[in-house]
């Protein structure tokens, strides 16, 4: 939906290395209020990676296939206690487009589209479900887009019930079953009916609600059809409600965007998302219907920024990290607070120490160390099916030195802090001398005031909270440098 | 033991942290150390005979060139197949081994894990012919004692001979262990529990283990479904007895365990 989601699931997932017991320790400290510092941030405005996995996707490579996939598979099966399974499906057709948009997704207002599709979901749920052992349960379900509403309620409901058939889904209480969903063209029946599916977890796409910004962006959504859906979710017993936004958008003002920003708190979502638009018309060719004279220049965007960040801190919302803010009860603030909170590639989550299972075009998944990722279009995707095949086209594996900068990456981005001696004994290495490297680049950072260097740990400051990634590639041994800059990622906010 | 490669040399002159199974927290690798000409590798089996008392180095230098260093198996190949004749015993230098035995209908029975310093091959002396097949379930590392050799070294060296009988006997030991009408919960300490010990008995951590064996391999040999060992280690880890890892399981609290399985182990 939003366009920086899109990156996010791009450009990849968290990762969990080496998660042992959750961490206890000193957490609650570690999660000061972020602090606006416009020139801080002006300077630190570079591209880079939001590592929603590391390696990031890019790294992937063609030569892992079917093969390599099911040997993961199998070898996941293996562990004393295999993983618990959570499973993203993509679903890549929207009725129009939005014009801010940078997702794998296709225009069409054909219905019978989604019946060719779906027929190879299916295909892929049936040659994906016996490779992984039955007992481990399905904790997690997200449907992503594209638009996953797109799907009518009886497609949605055999898609579901295909899939509980042959995984084994974990009890209602027990599961975090999510979608994405345009209220332009769902209502409170079609909610209903996910709930009657197991669905507990909503995520609404607005960006703006502003009547300018709208037009220019081609999605014209009233605040009282969001609202809708959200109520009935409430009503119909969903954990969770999330709305996202955009700043950065042709035509937001900070006082337009002050406008949707209350409208937002007022529908009171448990999580809220802010993205940042990143154009790039040269990439995504629906982004060349905006006039680029139209955006926000730099100054504008840090003010929206500063703005969006001041307003929901006040409002009640936690920071959690990059473009996320939940509210103190909901389960990402808690997973913060204890220390158990994960990136992947669906943003934050609490539930990390699962095994990923990607379906769908683009789809990426994470099985023990190896990442795999679908064919990007629809014609290699149902190529693949339609000869018997899984559509895994590129992946990697991770070894050794990619696991451990993982879970340095996967500290920063989710607690703030790295707390060495754990972390030394995660790995049995000499944090020092392993980092010597990093450590340099970090201690620019520390003069910066981005983050704090002690003998016992890694921490962001308050300043440093808002430019978690740019601490984060410190670790990042993939990044060219010494330019430390890499084309085709979107800025760092 | 002997060494006979330089790299297994150069392996033993880093003893700080030994990867040789994979990716693990610090007490997780589990190869021993190398001996020399005249001392043994830490965890081998026969070392035993000359601690004691110390055999005079003629004796050890002969025991030593009946002993051939084999490895490394990579994960999933064959030390030996059921119905090979029988000519030496082995000895795990380092990694795990399974022996197992396949039925007419195919279904294999797993008969034990193997560590290092543990023998294997000792119940095919009669009637020479290996009666199971072995399989490295990691890198592993042997040592090949020729049989034939042995027995006559036995013949002259009395601490030989006794090391032989109480290895044979312990063998017989082992195989009553799984026998009897234990619960899930008690036959998983159990094992947890006896893994530990043996290692511990080698030099290794006595509370974290890894287990290189895939749960299904633990499920044959303890005769419970897959299901069950993953759902009693869950309920285990979270009684806090144990804390799971992927295949790292460290004993958290070893007490508990040793009363859950003590109707097996003390037998």
């Amino acid at each position: 939906m939003a366009l920086s989601d899109s990156a996010e699931r791009g450009l990849l997932t968290g990762i969990k290395a080496a998660e042992a017991a959750p961490r206890h320790d000193a957490h609650m400290s570690s999660h000061p209020v972020p602090v606006f510092d416009a020139d801080l941030i002006a300077r630190y405005d570079v591209v880079g990676p939001r590592y929603t996995s590391y390696p990031t996707a890019p790294e992937f490579d063609a030569r892992f296939g079917e093969a390599e996939y099911r040997a993961a598979a199998r070898a996941s099966n293996e562990d004393p206690i295999p993983r618990r399974l959570s499973i993203y499906v993509h679903v890549p057709f929207c009725f129009s487009p939005c014009f801010y948009c940078g997702c794998a997704r296709i225009i069409t207002r054909d219905r019978s589209k989604a019946e060719a599709y779906l027929a190879r979901l299916h295909r892929e749920i049936e040659l994906t479900a016996p490779m992984f052992d039955r007992d481990r349960q399905v904790v997690q379900l997200h449907f992503g887009g594209g638009t996953p509403n797109f799907l009518d309620g009886r497609q949605m409901a055999e898609l579901v019930e295909s899939m509980s058939r042959q995984f084994t889904f974990a009890h209602d209480s027990a599961r975090e079953f999510g979608i994405e969903l345009d209220p332009r063209s769902a209502d409170a029946r079609y909610v209903a009916m996910l709930a009657e599916h197991g669905f507990n977890r909503l995520s609404v796409g607005v960006q703006d609600f502003d009547a300018d910004v709208q037009a220019a962006v081609n999605r014209i959504q009233s605040v009282e059809e969001t609202r809708a859906v959200i109520d009935a979710a409430r009503e119909h017993g969903f954990r969770s409600t999330s709305i996202d936004l955009i700043y950065g958008l042709p035509r937001q003002t900070p006082a337009s965007f002050a406008r949707t920003l209350e409208q937002v708190i007022a529908i009171r979502p448990d999580r809220i998302a802010t993205y940042g638009y990143a154009h790039l018309p040269a990439r995504f060719k629906a982004q060349r219907q905006i006039d680029a004279v139209e955006l926000p220049d730099a100054a504008e965007r840090l003010a929206l920024l500063g703005l969006t960040i001041r307003t929901l801190t006040d409002a009640g919302y936690r920071y959690i990290g990059m473009d996320h803010f939940a509210l103190p009860g909901d389960e990402l603030s808690r997973a913060q607070e204890h220390g158990t909170l994960q990136r992947n590639f669906q943003g934050y989550s609490t539930h990390g120490s699962c095994d990923m299972i990607g379906l769908g075009m683009t789809s990426i998944g994470r099985i023990g160390d190896a990442y795999m990722q679908n064919a990007k279009d629809l014609v290699g995707y149902y190529a693949a099916l339609d000869a018997g095949r899984l559509p895994v086209a590129r992946g990697m594996i991770l070894d050794e030195d990619d696991r451990i900068r993982a879970d340095a990456i996967q500290r920063i981005m989710c607690d703030g802090v790295i707390e060495i001696a754990p972390f030394e004994a995660r790995h049995q290495i000499d944090f020092a001398d392993y980092f010597a490297h990093e450590l340099n680049r970090l201690r620019t950072l520390a003069e910066d005031g981005l983050v704090v260097l002690s003998p016992t740990r890694i921490a962001a400051t308050a300043r440093g909270r808002l430019l978690l990634r740019i601490i984060a590639m410190c670790f990042d041994a993939y990044l060219s440098r010494p330019h430390e800059i890499a084309p085709g990622y979107s800025k760092a906010l | 033991m002997l060494h006979r490669s330089t790299r297994m040399k150069a392996i033993a002159a880093a003893p700080a942290p030994l990867h040789a199974v994979g990716a693990g927290r610090e007490p997780a690798p589990h190869m021993p150390d190398d001996g020399d000409e005249l001392h043994f590798c830490s965890t081998c089996a026969f070392g035993s005979v000359c601690m004691p008392r110390g055999v005079d180095k003629s004796a050890l230098a002969e025991l030593h060139c009946l002993v051939e260093h084999v490895g490394p198996y990579r994960s999933g190949e064959t030390i030996f197949r059921a119905g090979e004749r029988f000519g030496a015993i082995y000895a795990v230098r380092g990694g795990t081994v399974k022996t197992s035995v396949t039925d007419d209908d195919g279904r294999e029975q797993v008969l034990g894990f193997h560590l290092p310093g543990e023998m294997i091959g000792l119940n095919a002396i009669h009637p020479a012919k290996y009666p199971c097949d072995a399989i490295a379930l990691d890198t592993a590392y042997v040592c090949r004692f020729s049989f034939p050799a042995l027995a006559t070294l036995a013949q002259r060296i009395p601490e030989v001979q006794q090391q032989l009988f109480r290895l044979l006997s312990a063998d017989i030991g082992k195989a009553a262990l799984l026998a009897g009408d234990h619960s899930a919960d008690e036959r998983v300490a159990a094992f947890l529990v006896g893994l530990a010990e043996r290692y511990a008995a080698r030099g290794f951590s006595r509370t974290a283990l890894r287990l290189s064996m895939p749960r299904a391999d633990i499920a044959n040999y303890l005769r419970l479904a897959a299901e069950t060992v993953s759902r009693v280690l869950r309920r285990f880890q979270d009684q806090g007895l144990i804390a799971v890892d992927g295949r790292d399981v460290t004993l958290t609290d070893p007490a508990a365990l040793h009363h859950l399985a003590r109707n097996i182990i003390h037998r």
